[in-house]
Parts: C-alpha cells; sequence; structure tokens
C-alpha cells in the first residue's frame, strides 16, 4: 500500500492565536519536502478550506476548540513517513516556543492580568482586544468594568453580547469600538491597521476598516490629514444595534473644536439610524461628509455633503478643509474617472467574467457597485441584493466578487489583510477558468498589515500569468502610502513588474477592471 | 466623559491579544502595556460558572 503524502494531528482543547499559528505554518514551509502546511482550529470554515487545499479529512474530527496541524509532502515515497512524522514534530516545538515572538514584545514584561497591566499602566484610557471571538465578550465586558474605552478587533461576537457591551459602555461615557473593527486613529496614532499618514484637521467615523483606511490615504494623497479615526463595528448602524456607538463618537467629535470637518462613512446603515446619524450630524454645525457607500440619502444640504463612494467622500471632505468647493471637487473627480475608459482601451478589452478578491469589506461592497452599474449583476459572499450571494465562497460563478475577510474566512485564522495565501492561490485557481477576463483585487498597507502583500500574492500572480497568458488582464488598488511600513511605491513596482494594471484608488480600479470587459 | 478625555490625552493602551498590535503602538511611541492573555486567565466564563453556583445554580 503506498504510504499517504499527508499527515494530520489533532490537538484538543488548545487555544493559540492566530498569528502564532501563521508563524508556525510559514517556519514549517521552510522544511526541504514539507509542500503545503496548515495550523487552523477545527471550524467548519477552516474544514473547507483544508479541503479545497488538497487535504483529504476523512477520519477528522476536530471541533472548533481543537488545534488541527496538517502537513503534506511531495516527496519521493521511501521519505514521506518519516518527513512527515519530523514536521508535526517540529510544528510542536515551534507552537511552544513560536518563532519571531520574543521580538515582537521586545522582551517587555507582560503581565497576566488586566489588574496586573493596569499597575503598569495606570492612566490607560483604551483596551486593544484581539483575542478568539468567543472570549472577546467577556474581556471586553472586563474593561469596560475598569474604566477603559475598548476597541474590539476581535469578530465572530454574537450581535446579543455587541448590544450588552455597547449599553454598558454608553452608560459609563466610553467607547466601544468594534467587535471587527481592524482600523482606529486617536491623536494621528495608527491602531490595529492602519496607515502611517499625518494628522490633521479631519476626523472620520465608520464602520469597520478598510472604509476608513482607503478614505485616510485618500485624505492623506491630497495633503490633508486626519485626527481620529473612530472604528464601530459594520453592525452597530444595523437596526439590532441602533446605531449606539456611531452616534457615541459622532458626538464627541462635533463636540471637538480640533475637529474642523467630520466625516461619517461605511456601508448603508438601517434608514431609521441614517435618519437620527444625519439628523445629529446637520445638528452640529460642522463642516461634513457623509458617505454610506451605494447609500439612499441623496442630495447636499445645510452644510453636509452625502457622497456614495470612498474616493469621492475623501476628494470632498479635503476640499473643505482647505476652505474650497467640496461640489467641484466631486464634478473634477467624476471627470477623471472618464479617462479610465481611454485607460481600458489602452491595455486591451477583454471577453468573459470579472472575479474581485477582495480583503476589504466595504473595499469588496463598493466594488459591487460601481462594476453592477457597468456589467450587471455581480455575484458574492457579502452581496449587494440576497440573490446574489454565491452558493459556495470558494467557487465563483460569473461575475464575481469575494471579500476574505468574512467570518467565514477568518474563524481560528489570521484575516487576509496579514495572511495573503488564501488569496495567492484563489488567483492561480480563478485563472484557471477559461471563462475569466480580469482578475481584480486590493493590497491593503499599513501597520499591523503583511509585511509585504504584493510579494505574498506575486506567485500566485505568476503562476496564473502562466496558466492564462494574455487572456487575464490583473488590475488592482493600492491602499497605502509611501510612509507605511511597507511603502506603497515598493509594493505598486512589484506588481507592476508582473504586469498588473495599478489604480490610485479601489473606485477608479473597480471602473477600469470592468471597463476592460465592456461592450 | 472619558472619550472626550481619550480624544484629547492620545491612546494609553492595553493590548490583548495579537503581540503586533503592540509592537506597531511602540514603533509609534505611544504608551503601551502587552497582556500575556490566555483563555484560562480570562476569568469570564469561570467567573459566571462561579457565580451561578453560588447563587445555587449549575
Amino acid at each position: 500500500m503506498p504510504s499517504s503524502n499527508q499527515r494530520i494531528q489533532i490537538i484538543r482543547r488548545t487555544y493559540y492565536d492566530s498569528v502564532t499559528l501563521m508563524l508556525v505554518a510559514k517556519e514549517l514551509l521552510k522544511t526541504e519536502g514539507v509542500s503545503v502546511a496548515s495550523l487552523s482550529m477545527g471550524t467548519e470554515a477552516n474544514y473547507k478550506i483544508m479541503g479545497s487545499g488538497g487535504f483529504d479529512l476523512g477520519g477528522v474530527d476536530a471541533t472548533p476548540n481543537d488545534l488541527i496541524i496538517a502537513v503534506k509532502t511531495d516527496a519521493p515515497e521511501g521519505e514521506r513517513e518519516a518527513l512527515l512524522e519530523g514536521a508535526l514534530e517540529k510544528a510542536k516545538e515551534y507552537l511552544a516556543n513560536p518563532p519571531g515572538r520574543k521580538a515582537d514584545s521586545g522582551g517587555d514584561y507582560r503581565p497576566k492580568s488586566l489588574d496586573g497591566a493596569l499597575s503598569i499602566l495606570p492612566d490607560a484610557n483604551l483596551a486593544l482586544i484581539s483575542v478568539a471571538g468567543k472570549y472577546a465578550g467577556d474581556v471586553a465586558m472586563d474593561c469596560i468594568g475598569k474604566g477603559l474605552n475598548v476597541m474590539l478587533y476581535s469578530d465572530n461576537v454574537p450581535v446579543e453580547k455587541e448590544v450588552e457591551i455597547k449599553k454598558a459602555a454608553a452608560e459609563k461615557g466610553l467607547l466601544v469600538m468594534g467587535p471587527d473593527c481592524g482600523t482606529i486613529i486617536v491623536r494621528g496614532v495608527a491602531l490595529g491597521m492602519a496607515n502611517a499618514c499625518p494628522p490633521g484637521p479631519v476626523s472620520i467615523v465608520a464602520a469597520a476598516g478598510t472604509g476608513l483606511q482607503e478614505v485616510h490615504v485618500q485624505l492623506a494623497r491630497r495633503g490633508v490629514g486626519v485626527l481620529h479615526g473612530i472604528g464601530t463595528g459594520g453592525r452597530d448602524v444595523r437596526r439590532e444595534v441602533g446605531g449606539i456607538m456611531c452616534l457615541q463618537a459622532v458626538n464627541a467629535l462635533l463636540a471637538d473644536d480640533e475637529v474642523e470637518v467630520l466625516t461619517v462613512l461605511g456601508k448603508p446603515p438601517a434608514p431609521e439610524v441614517e435618519q437620527k446619524i444625519l439628523q445629529t450630524v446637520k445638528a452640529g454645525k460642522k463642516p461634513a461628509v457623509l458617505g454610506f457607500i451605494g447609500g439612499e440619502a441623496k442630495g447636499d444640504s445645510d452644510g453636509v455633503f452625502i457622497c456614495r463612494e470612498l474616493e469621492e467622500t475623501a476628494a470632498v471632505a479635503a476640499a473643505l478643509a482647505k476652505g474650497e468647493d467640496g461640489a467641484r471637487a466631486r464634478e473634477n473627480l467624476f471627470r477623471d474617472y472618464e479617462s479610465l475608459r481611454q485607460r481600458a482601451e489602452t491595455i486591451g478589452r477583454r471577453k468573459g467574467f470579472l472575479r474581485g478578491l477582495y480583503s476589504g469589506g466595504t473595499l469588496c461592497y463598493e466594488g459591487q457597485l460601481i462594476a453592477r452599474d457597468i456589467l450587471g449583476p455581480i455575484r458574492s459572499n457579502t452581496p449587494l441584493e440576497k440573490e446574489m450571494k454565491l452558493e459556495d465562497s470558494l467557487r465563483s460563478e460569473q461575475h464575481s466578487m469575494v471579500d476574505y475577510g468574512e467570518d467565514e474566512f477568518t474563524q481560528g485564522r489570521l484575516h487576509p489583510m496579514i495572511d495573503v495565501s488564501l488569496r495567492a492561490e484563489r488567483i492561480y485557481e480563478e485563472a484557471k477558468d477559461p471563462e475569466v477576463g480580469v482578475i481584480l483585487f486590493d493590497v491593503v498597507l499599513g501597520y499591523g498589515c503583511n509585511d509585504d502583500p504584493a510579494a505574498g500574492l506575486a506567485e500566485g500572480i505568476r503562476k496564473a500569468r502562466s496558466a492564462a497568458g494574455d487572456r487575464i488582464a490583473f488590475v488592482a488598488s493600492i491602499c497605502g502610502v509611501d510612509t507605511d511600513p511597507q511603502n506603497a511605491s515598493e509594493q505598486r513596482r512589484i506588481l507592476e513588474e508582473l504586469g498588473v494594471h495599478v489604480c490610485e484608488s479601489n473606485a477608479r480600479a473597480a471602473r477600469l477592471a470592468a471597463m476592460i470587459l465592456e461592450g | 466623559m472619558s472619550v472626550t478625555k481619550l480624544l484629547k490625552e492620545g491612546p494609553k493602551v492595553v493590548n490583548i491579544g495579537v503581540e503586533q498590535f503592540y509592537a506597531d503602538l511602540k514603533t509609534q511611541k505611544a504608551e503601551a502595556v502587552s497582556m500575556d492573555w490566555k483563555p484560562s486567565a480570562a476569568g469570564g466564563d469561570l467567573l459566571a460558572r462561579l457565580k451561578k453556583l453560588r447563587k445555587g445554580g449549575n
């Protein structure tokens, strides 16, 4: 009987944070003969991802509380047994002593309790929580009990728990930013995944992450900085939560004399929440821009501008901060977008379907809105309309855009802005489909993100190119600036050398991608 | 109001979870401390169970 080319081990009731799991998997891949290495919690989504990575999961009975270590080899049969056994042992050694971990904390003392942390930093005013979702709610409640504002990076927190936490915080005049809040900026300091831009007169309230990052970056490109960027979590403006934290943040920023222009953005809120936000902002008598992507509200009034896209929101806010005409800034931007048609012509029209692979949720949503206007219905795991939901997020159909930041991809795994490997593999998978004409993706930079995402995606793009030749055009946007740890210009250079058409914003990239397939 | 204090003073952070976020705060010279967090140390579930037991629940 031939020996198996895979080995799977389950470690029961074991918790490791997803950064450790990625570091260990990366380290294992450096072992000669190891072709695939995966360390993930036994969630349904991870079973699917491992299955699509070629693992035979027959007989594997891990639960979401169990860790699955899985390795595959491409070594000749006689060497497999020893190699796989060695890799598993190595994995366990690395878990006990994670590679690269010491450098992260700089050897600083790490207290084991919240009281211990507060004895070291007694005037702490914010807890940044990124533990697994099932624990995050209780940890947040403990922090609120100690009078700390909370940034809840963790996702997979039940909505009932979110409401409970937010009500408790609101009573104490504290903010809960999240759950699933990837980015915040306080006095120009970036927390979580945020860009290294200088502070300035604009402040932002946003849903979760990439919407805020994109507007932050677009403002910086126009020479305007952000003082505060407050994320509320995507569900905050839905009916169930009622915009508790969005309204709390809006009121705090309206009362702040240092804030000259207020911007509120994200996916469209529930209509009654949108009305409350609009009324609150109007009453604040501060120049303001509401950028609810694809929202119903229309028409600028009382010094409040209503925008439907992210770059548009930034362009108008930048104009207001400079004392210029916001409406004219918008007109100029949309005139500029018309030139993308010429660029599509120069690149060369393609036939077939568009496949968008996103790490940013708001970017994916905006991408769908823009592409739908040009190409018609777009299918997605986070569709604009329910009927357009992909049956299987791992299999595209017709025009599709997939948000890899959705909960289904992040349970017991790292966010795609940190671990780009799943998208790199998917780029290659999409390229093998003969009906695909354009592959569109985002590259999000900043603190907390992968230190070289373009290089991480490069292998997938190279393989895709050799599979598809010129049949497919690759279009990307880079959400980042040169002062980011990854350097946006350097990332652009890597992508352009691979033949990727890089755009200045997601709104431009989505337009260009769709225009290449137009007609 | 505590949120106002946060916006005026800037962030002084207790990091609970991903170590990279702590390293990034240090790079930006923000005041921060990072906890060595483990589920067993979180206390939330255990505390809830103990409270239930004290009330005679199970």
